[in-house]
């Protein structure tokens, strides 16, 4: 796909207190760009990133993914939006009733995947990510760190062109913070898109990314 | 493919994780069911019984002392000719007689040999489309006119009773069908949505990734297909099982045909479907 993959046009979204989220708020990512998006708490990072999934609509602006503008009660669009989208954090989390190795295969299984493809992908996930021996625990049984890398594994297994990710680095060691990384840098040299939702700007660049702050309800 | 072997295993899932709920669903409602499947058969029953007393209803059309014999054939032929009625048996004034010696175990007109006061009649059956308050009064009415006629007499109160008992029965049954079968489909919803209830969480993610609402509530259609068709078998098997050892003498018990329970199980396991499909719509929004 060329062309921008995500437009969001002077969208303004309100709050629970009647004041504002986003006031004309304005971001084009290319499609094989990446974008990090920074913000203190409380900012709207999540909001956006719940805006881009379809959980919640603006008041007016457009909100526009892979050419489809995201608009409440367009039930097969947002369907369509959000199986081309992986996310990892926030709102995204893993299903509890089901095992590790089943929640990295469910966006799979949801589209209809062949049972064989599904097992090749997760296998080699499993290996990238160090989770083959938790492949048949529940989420219940993971510790915060594995159940993060379970997101990541499962945000990529379907070769979804766009990766919505809340708060990469929240709460996970040096160690982890820096594999992490390294899985972000393949994701953005492999052609995919990211937009990384953050309260701190990564201490390393990642390739094809623009930067971006959340100021008062708009970038900057 | 994938998909129709995670609809399978959530179902399977659903089920192990919760049976003491799906056996209370399963058991309230084979319970409501069969509440339903023994009104239908008080129903049939109750048919039959009317049908049986209604066959042993005969219609006597008295008639005029003046009508000369030489006319009974052609008005035996117009009686008989009427629509509805089945047969025709002539009394004759001597017939009268000894049927009321018979009734009564004494002759009342010994000595009166040539005043015998009883008139000559006609007593008629009808067919079974017939034996109903409207059309046995039309055929009384219409027979009445015929000349030579003096009075048509039947039980006109009697069966009044028996129609009233009929439509009641048959309105309680409506009543209590519409009742039964929305506890069955509101216990099978809320026993469904409890059971549902906690993974709420799950719903809501899979809905992220991109999955349908028919996709997810697929399972919860099955489980309360299954609920619901199991029920009504197990609810028919008790029926047939108590058949099988109660014997009443005074009148037939009526069990529905068995294209008739077919039907109604499917039915009902449809009803249990959708209601599964509910239980879980909400949690969906």
């Amino acid at each position: 796909m060329t062309g921008p993959i995500v437009e969001l046009k002077d969208v303004f979204l309100r709050n629970d207190r009647g004041g504002h989220v986003f006031r004309d708020l304005n971001l084009t990512i290319e499609a094989g760009r990446s974008a990090v998006i920074t913000g203190a708490a409380g900012s709207g990072k999540t909001s956006l990133a719940e805006l881009l999934i379809g959980v919640r609509f603006a008041e007016s602006g457009l909100v526009i993914l892979f050419d489809e503008v995201m608009k409440r009660g367009k039930k097969r669009i947002i369907k369509r939006v959000r199986k081309k989208i992986g996310g990892v954090g926030g709102v995204f989390g893993l299903l509890p009733s089901l095992t590790v190795a089943e929640n990295i295969t469910l966006p799979m299984v949801i589209s209809g995947v062949r049972k064989k493809i599904q097992q090749e992908r997760l296998l080699k996930l499993l290996s990238e990510f160090s989770l083959l021996k938790q492949a048949g625990e529940y989420p219940p049984n993971l510790t915060r760190v594995e159940s993060y890398l379970v997101q990541f594994a499962r945000a990529s297994i379907a070769g979804q062109p766009l990766i919505i990710i809340d708060e990469p680095s929240a709460g996970l060691d040096r160690k982890t913070y820096e594999r992490i990384f390294e899985y972000l840098v393949k994701v953005s040299l492999s052609g995919r898109s990211m937009i990384i939702l953050t309260s701190e700007i990564p201490s390393q660049q990642i390739p094809e990314t623009d930067y971006y702050q959340i100021e008062n309800g708009a970038l900057v | 493919m994938t998909r129709i072997i995670f609809i399978l295993k959530e179902l399977g899932r659903s089920l192990y994780r919760h049976p003491g709920t799906v056996v209370t669903s399963l058991l309230s409602t084979t319970l409501l069911i069969l509440l339903f499947n023994l009104f239908w058969v008080v129903v049939g029953t109750s048919e039959r019984f009317y049908e049986n007393l209604l066959s042993e209803m005969t219609m006597d059309v008295f008639l005029n002392e003046e009508l000369p014999d030489s006319s009974l054939s052609d008005l035996s032929e117009e009686i008989k000719n009427a629509e509805g009625v089945l047969s025709v048996l002539y009394i004759s004034k001597e017939d009268a007689r000894r049927e009321l010696m018979h009734q009564l175990g004494t002759d009342l007109l010994v000595g009166y040999d040539s005043l015998n006061p009883l008139p000559r009649s006609y007593s008629l059956t009808f067919e079974t489309k017939y034996m109903n308050l409207a059309d046995i009064a039309e055929i009384a009415g219409k027979l009445q006119t015929l000349p030579g006629v003096m009075e048509v007499s039947y039980s006109r109160g009697w069966l009044e009773k028996v129609e009233n008992t009929k439509s009641i029965i048959l309105e309680i049954g409506l009543v209590l069908g519409v009742i039964i079968f929305l506890s069955a489909l509101i216990s099978t919803a809320n026993n469904i949505r409890l059971m549902t209830r906690t993974r709420v969480v799950g719903f809501q993610q899979m809905l992220l990734l991109g999955a349908g609402r028919m996709f997810i509530s697929l399972p919860f259609f099955i489980e309360g297909f299954l609920i619901g068709g199991l029920s009504a078998v197990l609810s028919w098997l008790a029926v047939f099982y108590g058949y099988d050892r109660v014997t009443f003498t005074r009148f037939e018990v009526v069990i529905p045909a068995l294209n008739e329970i077919y039907l109604f199980c499917l039915a009902t396991a449809l009803l249990g479907g959708i209601s599964g499909y509910l239980g879980v719509r909400k949690l969906l929004k």
